[in-house]
């Protein structure tokens, strides 16, 4: 699975702000309703109450928010880099500056799985990782976010 | 007289430095060292060097009082807690498994040896016995983080079981020696017997020493130097006085180490590190004075059958004995193999193999010499594959903790407290500003080499050395404070799960974000419930559930074994590598309703049931 085919560079937001938690989640859920056409609560909704069950702070500075949606029609990825990193409540305690928000639909299954897992392989590479905390610009974050890492060929 | 003195002193430390320094060159290569105080011990006697030392009954006295020292000591640096997770399995191991590879070994060694019946199971008994210390060594040298449940059986058992093999060995060499003809019925009614008087005898006065033990250190105030030869020579007393009244000294002075280690006594840490450097030194000198002993020029007409008897035992003996002693305890396939194959023999087998020459016994040398031979071939084939056998059998667990900066200080005329020396270390908890709990008493902090109270100090920062005052039952929590965070890599980060989930919310929410496999009744418990279910209610740092597409690891449990970080994958681990041949007890019923369900319809091909394992952790 490539990670083009779940995000569009308008999904991305190169140089977000926020100040918490709470604040990200709301921006993340304001442009997943723009694409998708949910209503930006519910979104928030379905992704708040993924946090309660644990935070998706992954560490590394990077957390992969998620959750199921029935309005949802495909699987949908918002990216955004942070100016300043939040807390996130991640297991490392480290604040978080890249965030990947994926919906799926409510039948996506495996689908859903394995696009989370692919999207946590991307951002395991500390090179993509790095290069995207580099640049401010929308369509690289997007190019880099598709390549398919070498040592991590999946 | 003098010269004398002077020659075997001069030899005598000559030969343990040596062995001292090889330690270093041991720690280096990963080699088992042991095998190397052996070689030293060979190179230098009468086929070597040529020191000759051909007096066996001084070879056993040296290394029976070397072993209970070792003994104690092991004792004694074994929790409780470890015994009930464990203890079952590893006492089974340690009597019926003993018992049971000396049968099955017995048998082979009467038709690949010139020897009698008595005389072959008097080898296996010689070599049945598991050894502590080549064990607790390799687990520490090789940096291999076992599974508890793993590392706790082999550490008892290898603890337990030389009582045993040492009574069935010297019970053998007295009815050979005695040269009668004994009646198979009759044989088997003494052993037994006697098995239960020395067994009690000797439970009896250990447990019984060790009290005393505890309760004379905390009564008399002995001078801090004097304290542990004190101990130490209670423990050679406690050995000697079940010895003398007919008792196992062997099991006495373990369970005499086992009290007095876990009953709170006075000084701990001194004693606790003055034995360990007695356990070394008593291993240096078993193995030297064991290699010494051995004549090598003698060997090669022994060594072929030798050989195969190791094999055997390696290959058949002992995994069939591990086998049948652990089905009652459903225990995973992968560790019942890996259990089966550190079955390191050791100093103990050939010290036992000494018996049969001081009972004067025909073959006594031949039995001897086999007996080094096996425990030459299972130091280096077993004990330079533990680790990579552990690894592929997905037993090794990342570590918990990174490293920790930590001296142990005892305060005079405080029996129960200490003082503890810690150095702050970069990414510890206390460095990015977890309080130290009120119970700790942190008194002084120096950094940059300026003192400062603690009270007037602000914030810990990393290089700061700080000094506490805890009961000394402190709990382990202090240690976690301090320690560095491991180190994680992409591989722990497999291992335990990207996300983490809270324990505490229901499982059903798992149905539903991600499609986990959850039965009906299973939705309304706790996550944390869910998994001690699945694992049967013992749970273990690093167990893994899974639940169809998702598996959840526990990332840590508390010290009364409740679960508090739950790990969420959502790459399900493949299963470890099958393993075929040890079925646990509740997959041999299986099969067993399984072959009798199919009768019916196919009685000629009954089909194999597939040989794909079960989770680590989870028993089908």
């Amino acid at each position: 699975m490539d990670l083009s085919d779940l995000i569009e560079v308008p999904a991305i937001m190169p140089a977000l702000k926020a100040n918490s938690k709470k604040q990200l989640l709301q921006l993340l859920a304001e442009r997943a309703a723009a694409i998708s056409g949910i209503p930006e609560r519910e979104v928030f909704d379905t992704i708040l109450q993924r946090e309660r069950l644990g935070s998706t702070g992954v560490g590394n500075g990077i957390a992969i928010p998620h959750g199921k949606l029935a309005g949802v029609k495909r699987i949908t990825g918002v990216f955004a880099r942070l100016e300043t990193p939040v807390d996130f409540e991640a297991l490392d305690d480290q604040p978080v500056d890249l965030v990947f928000l994926l919906l799926a639909p409510e039948g996506a299954g495996a689908d859903h799985l394995k696009a989370l897992s692919r999207i946590a392989r991307v951002l395991r590479d500390t090179d993509t990782v790095a290069k995207i905390r580099g640049t401010r610009d929308a369509s690289a974050i997007h190019a880099l976010l598709s390549e398919t890492p070498a040592s991590h060929a999946a | 007289m003098e010269q004398a003195v002077y020659l075997i002193t001069l030899v005598g430390t000559a030969l343990v430095v040596a062995a001292a320094f090889s330690s270093l060159i041991a720690f280096r290569f990963g080699a088992p060292l042991l095998l190397l105080f052996l070689g030293i011990g060979l190179a230098s006697g009468v086929d070597g060097l040529g020191i000759v030392f051909d007096n066996a009954h001084l070879a056993y006295f040296v290394g029976a009082i070397a072993l209970a020292v070792i003994l104690f000591d092991s004792g004694f640096g074994t929790p409780v807690g470890v015994l009930r997770q464990a203890g079952l399995p590893a006492l089974t191991l340690a009597t019926i498994g003993v018992g049971i590879t000396t049968v099955i070994f017995g048998i082979a060694a009467y038709y690949l040896t010139g020897f009698t019946w008595l005389e072959s199971f008097l080898l296996g008994a010689a070599v049945a016995s598991t050894d502590a210390a080549a064990v607790f060594f390799l687990l520490r040298a090789g940096n291999i983080n076992l599974r508890e449940r793993v590392r706790s059986t082999l550490e008892i058992e290898s603890g337990t079981n030389d009582p045993i093999a040492i009574f069935l060995t010297i019970t053998l060499v007295e009815i050979i020696a005695l040269g009668a003809k004994p009646d198979a019925d009759l044989l088997l009614v003494d052993l037994v017997i006697g098995f239960f008087v020395q067994m009690t005898l000797g439970a009896a006065i250990g447990l019984l020493g060790g009290f005393v033990i505890v309760k004379l250190v905390e009564r008399l105030n002995l001078d801090r130097g004097l304290l542990p030869i004190f101990v130490l020579t209670l423990s050679l007393l406690v050995f000697a006085m079940a010895g003398a009244v007919g008792g196992s000294g062997f099991l006495a002075v373990y369970l005499a180490g086992l009290v007095a280690g876990n009953s709170d006594i006075r000084a701990v840490s001194t004693l606790k590190r003055f034995q360990e450097g007695m356990s070394w030194l008593a291993q240096i000198i078993m193995f030297l004075v064991l290699g010494l002993f051995a004549t090598p020029s003698q060997f090669p007409a022994i060594v072929v059958s030798a050989l195969v008897l190791g094999l055997f035992l390696m290959f058949v003996a002992r995994p069939i004995a591990v086998w049948l002693c652990l089905i009652p305890f459903n225990i995973p396939r992968q560790e019942t193999a890996f259990i089966s194959w550190v079955g390191l023999r050791g100093a103990v087998s050939i010290l036992l193999a000494i018996t049969p020459l001081l009972g004067g016994l025909e073959n006594g040398r031949a039995i001897f010499n086999i007996a080094f031979i096996i425990v030459l071939t299972s130091l280096v084939i077993q004990g330079w594959t533990v680790g990579p056998l552990a690894r592929r059998l997905g037993l090794i667990v990342p570590q918990r903790y990174g490293p920790l900066d930590k001296v142990e200080l005892e305060l005079p005329g405080s029996a129960h407290h200490e003082l503890l020396a810690y150095k702050v270390v970069p990414g510890s908890p206390v460095a990015k500003g977890q309080r130290i709990p009120r119970w700790a008493r942190p008194s002084l902090v120096v950094r940059e080499g300026r003192s400062m109270r603690f009270a007037d100090m602000g914030r810990l920062q990393a290089g700061d050395n700080v000094y506490i005052f805890v009961p000394d039952r402190y709990p382990r929590l202090l240690d976690r404070l301090f320690a560095s965070r491991a180190e994680v890599d992409a591989e722990d980060e497999d291992f335990f799960g990207a996300f983490t989930v809270d324990q505490t919310h229901l499982a059903g929410e798992l149905e539903a974000i991600y499609g986990a496999t959850i039965k009906e009744e299973e939705r309304k418990l706790s996550i944390g419930d869910l998994i001690k279910q699945r694992l049967r209610g013992h749970v273990e740092y690093a167990d893994r559930v899974s639940l169809g597409p998702i598996d959840l690891i526990v990332r840590d449990v508390d010290d009364k074994g409740r679960i508090v970080a739950v790990g969420l994958s959502i790459e399900p681990a493949p299963p470890p590598p099958p393993v075929p041949v040890f079925l646990s007890g509740s997959e041999i019923s299986q099969r067993i309703r399984r072959f009798f369900a199919k009768r019916p319809q196919k009685p000629a091909t009954t089909q194999e049931p597939p040989t794909t394992s079960e989770g680590l952790s989870e028993d089908a």
